[in-house]
């Protein structure tokens, strides 16, 4: 795939965000602290917000032009969104939940079938339950299962371990893994923990204050360290 | 109860019930654009929804008395359509429509406030347009605030008195509401039936606020 | 240094005492006469007027109920009846003023076609306005009169009844009843409504405007030179000029 960011840019609360990028790696992990805007940046991916500036596309559509005044609604750009909280819909069951976006007339491939994603993700014996009997894990995978459910062609994930204790992290990240591997669906996963970068994504943009400072190769950022387990690397000194 | 009193409760209840009824559609859409869109102007028109409950109720009735009465300024095109308002049971119905409509909206309002935007942003993210949206999340999630709003509604309809008296007048059998009969046997000195008419009102308006409270009170976990 | 003080005190003092504050409750009806003769009175006398306009029933219950009243100037012998029997008045104090005619009163700009009373019971009268028939003088005039013609029955049900006369009379003005039967002296104020039928002295209720003095007035002196004003022949000029009749003998 590649998505293409072009030139976007949108105030927020204390910077602007100005992002110029072009992804096309498997996984890529939008890195940095807190606040820097990473959030913003899949809002405006999924058509959750309106850039002020700049253009979105992805493969040959374009998703939205500030300039043109194009601007495709969520529920036609086929990308699914994972928020930071869940956002399991509390009145409907669990199957009700993770069948809400099959209604799409959009071919769903093979392995995106409903047996398949509650195996992968081992939720198919939740299915009667109502969400406010999950626990924090449980939550997570059927909002994953929700979200790849729906066949999108992109899915966006909004740090989804950050609410989650150690041990806990630890049992999901298998699942996650399995994200990768079963599903041929490019993610862009946004976090602010090192090894959850290394442990599943391809490529890494480094954001900081509203701005992408570096992009590359997860294994050229990132390097071992002792605690935590890695650390990014220090910028090269610039070239003369 | 004698048959007087069953007809003035029944039509009390009816023209409530029309009069909630009225201002439901369009209160409920207006309290979402409320909560959930910006707009310049949005003081303006917040103020205007919650003048009814502020300014005196007869203040309120002479107001529509104004614009609705055969010689204001909508009399000429209420007459095009054959509709007489002052005076009859259909000023009776305008009249608690308006000063209940503040009620409906501000009720309504915090219901579709509560209901968690990131719900509304994931389905459209799944594929759902913006009507399924409001129909299968927004709306089921507000819904019990929203019953309750009208059920506030409806029970302050119940006892409008200062504008359905200007707009309406007292006329048995065609605008005799509960509050206007007891109001006017206190007139005429008949002050021991109006205490029957009074406990009529007290059972329906406690049974009416009653019910709106329990809608409000959250959803045991 | 003595005199001086005290001869001022005699000079201010009487004009002390004499500067009362009278609540006159008086029937709706009589409104625009007293507006007027109230500034000369004031000026007169040096004396405070303020007025308590209302339906006759109203301002009675409220004097019943304490309100602090000091002349009752009723539309109706039965209102002061009524007071009499409650021991509220000063009976020497009593008598009837003044008397006024029913009109029924039609829009002036193209109103409702009557120039009969017969003709409140045809279709083009859909709203007649009254005042409350049960409780308020014009109301109870204009209802006795319809029962005396045999037309109550017929208009019953289209009456809207009304707080007082001068609301009975902004109802037609308002277009929002198609006649309304109010005093003589009322229609003569507004150019909104022409009189559609004046109703003949001789073939009319007997209406009589009644005035006393409270036995609870603040100052029963003042109370009593004000009444008595309202009796004068200058006062009775204006009351004439506005339509009023003097009282039956």
């Amino acid at each position: 795939m590649n998505l293409r960011l072009e030139n976007l840019r949108l105030p927020l609360a204390h910077f602007p965000l100005e992002v110029d990028a072009t992804l096309s790696a498997r996984v890529t992990a939008l890195f940095g602290p807190s606040g820097a805007g990473k959030t913003s940046v899949l809002e405006l991916i999924a058509g959750l917000r309106r850039p002020a500036a700049g253009r979105i596309r992805l493969d040959n559509t374009v998703l939205a032009d500030a300039d043109a005044g194009i601007l495709v609604p969520p529920e036609r750009r086929g990308i699914g969104y994972l928020p930071q909280d869940d956002a399991l819909f509390p009145h409907l069951s669990v199957r009700q939940n993770l069948l809400y976006g099959t209604r799409p007339a959009r071919p769903r491939p093979a392995d995106l079938g409903f047996e398949h994603v509650t195996g992968v993700l081992e939720i198919g014996h939740l299915a009667e339950r109502r969400t406010g009997t999950l626990s924090g894990g449980e939550r997570q995978r059927v909002a994953l299962g929700r979200a790849l459910l729906g066949a999108p062609r992109l899915l966006l994930l909004d740090e989804p371990l950050a609410r989650l204790d150690g041990p806990l992290k630890e049992r999901l990240l298998p699942y996650l893994r399995r994200l990768r591997e079963e599903f041929a669906i490019p993610i862009v996963y946004v976090t602010h923990a090192p090894d959850e970068v290394v442990a599943l994504c391809d490529e890494v943009l480094v954001m900081e204050t509203g701005r992408v400072r570096r992009q590359g190769a997860v294994a050229d950022l990132f390097a071992p360290s002792a605690q935590p387990r890695y650390e990014l690397r220090p910028e090269p000194p610039p070239a003369f | 109860m004698s048959p007087e009193i069953w007809q003035i409760t029944a039509f009390t209840l009816g023209v409530a019930a029309a009069g909630t009824g009225l201002i439901l559609p369009f209160g409920v859409a207006l309290a979402w654009l409320l909560a959930r869109r910006d707009w310049r102007g949005k003081s303006l028109v917040e103020t205007l929804v919650a003048l009814p409950l502020v300014i005196p109720p007869v203040a309120t009735g002479l107001i529509l008395l104004k614009l609705l009465g055969r010689r204001g300024p909508l009399g000429p095109f209420l007459d095009s359509l054959g509709w007489e308002i002052v005076f009859t049971w259909r000023a009776v119905v305008i009249a608690t429509a308006v000063m209940s409509f503040p009620l409906l909206v501000r009720t309504a309002r915090v219901a579709f406030e509560q209901v968690n935007p990131r719900l509304e942003q994931v389905a459209r993210t799944l594929g759902a347009g913006p009507w399924r949206v409001f129909l299968t999340i927004t709306l089921p999630l507000a819904g019990r605030g929203l019953v309750a709003g009208a059920v506030l509604a409806f029970a302050r309809a119940l006892g409008e008195f200062g504008a359905t008296i200007m707009i309406a007048g007292y006329i048995p059998g065609e605008t005799a509401t509960l509050s206007l009969s007891i109001y006017h046997l206190v007139q005429l000195g008949r002050d021991t039936e109006a205490l029957g008419l009074l406990a009529v009102s007290l059972l329906i308006a406690f049974g009416a606020v009653w019910t709106g409270e329990c809608f409000l009170r959250k959803r045991p976990a | 240094m003595h005199l001086l003080p005290r001869l001022l005190l005699c000079l201010i003092l009487p004009g002390l005492l004499a500067a009362a504050e009278l609540n006159v409750f008086a029937a709706a009806s009589l409104s625009d006469a007293l507006k007027e003769l109230a500034p000369r009175y004031e000026a007169k006398s040096g004396d405070k007027l303020r007025f308590n306009l209302a339906g006759s029933n109203a301002l009675a219950r409220q004097i019943k109920e304490g309100a602090p009243a000091d002349v009752f100037f009723s539309a109706d012998e039965a209102k002061m009846d009524d007071l009499a029997k409650a021991g509220l008045i000063l009976a020497d104090t009593r008598r009837t003023l003044l008397s006024n005619t029913l009109v029924i009163v039609v829009h002036a700009d193209g109103g409702a076609a009557v120039s009969t009373p017969d003709d409140l019971a045809t279709p083009a009268v859909r709203r007649l306005a009254l005042a409350e028939t049960q409780t308020v003088p014009a109301g109870i005039y204009a209802r006795e009169y319809l029962l005396k013609l045999g037309l109550w029955p017929q208009v019953a049900a289209k009456v809207v009844a009304l707080e007082n006369v001068r609301a009975t009379l902004a109802a037609v003005e308002a277009g929002n009843a198609d006649a309304g039967i109010v005093y003589r002296t009322d229609a003569l104020i507004s150019p909104k409504v022409r009189i559609a039928f004046a109703v003949p002295a001789a073939e009319g209720p007997a209406i009589a405007y009644p005035i006393a003095v409270l036995k609870d007035a603040g100052s029963g002196e003042a109370a009593r030179r004000f009444a008595d004003f309202l009796a004068s022949s200058e006062a009775r000029t204006v009351f004439l000029k506005y339509g009023f009749l003097p009282a039956a003998r």
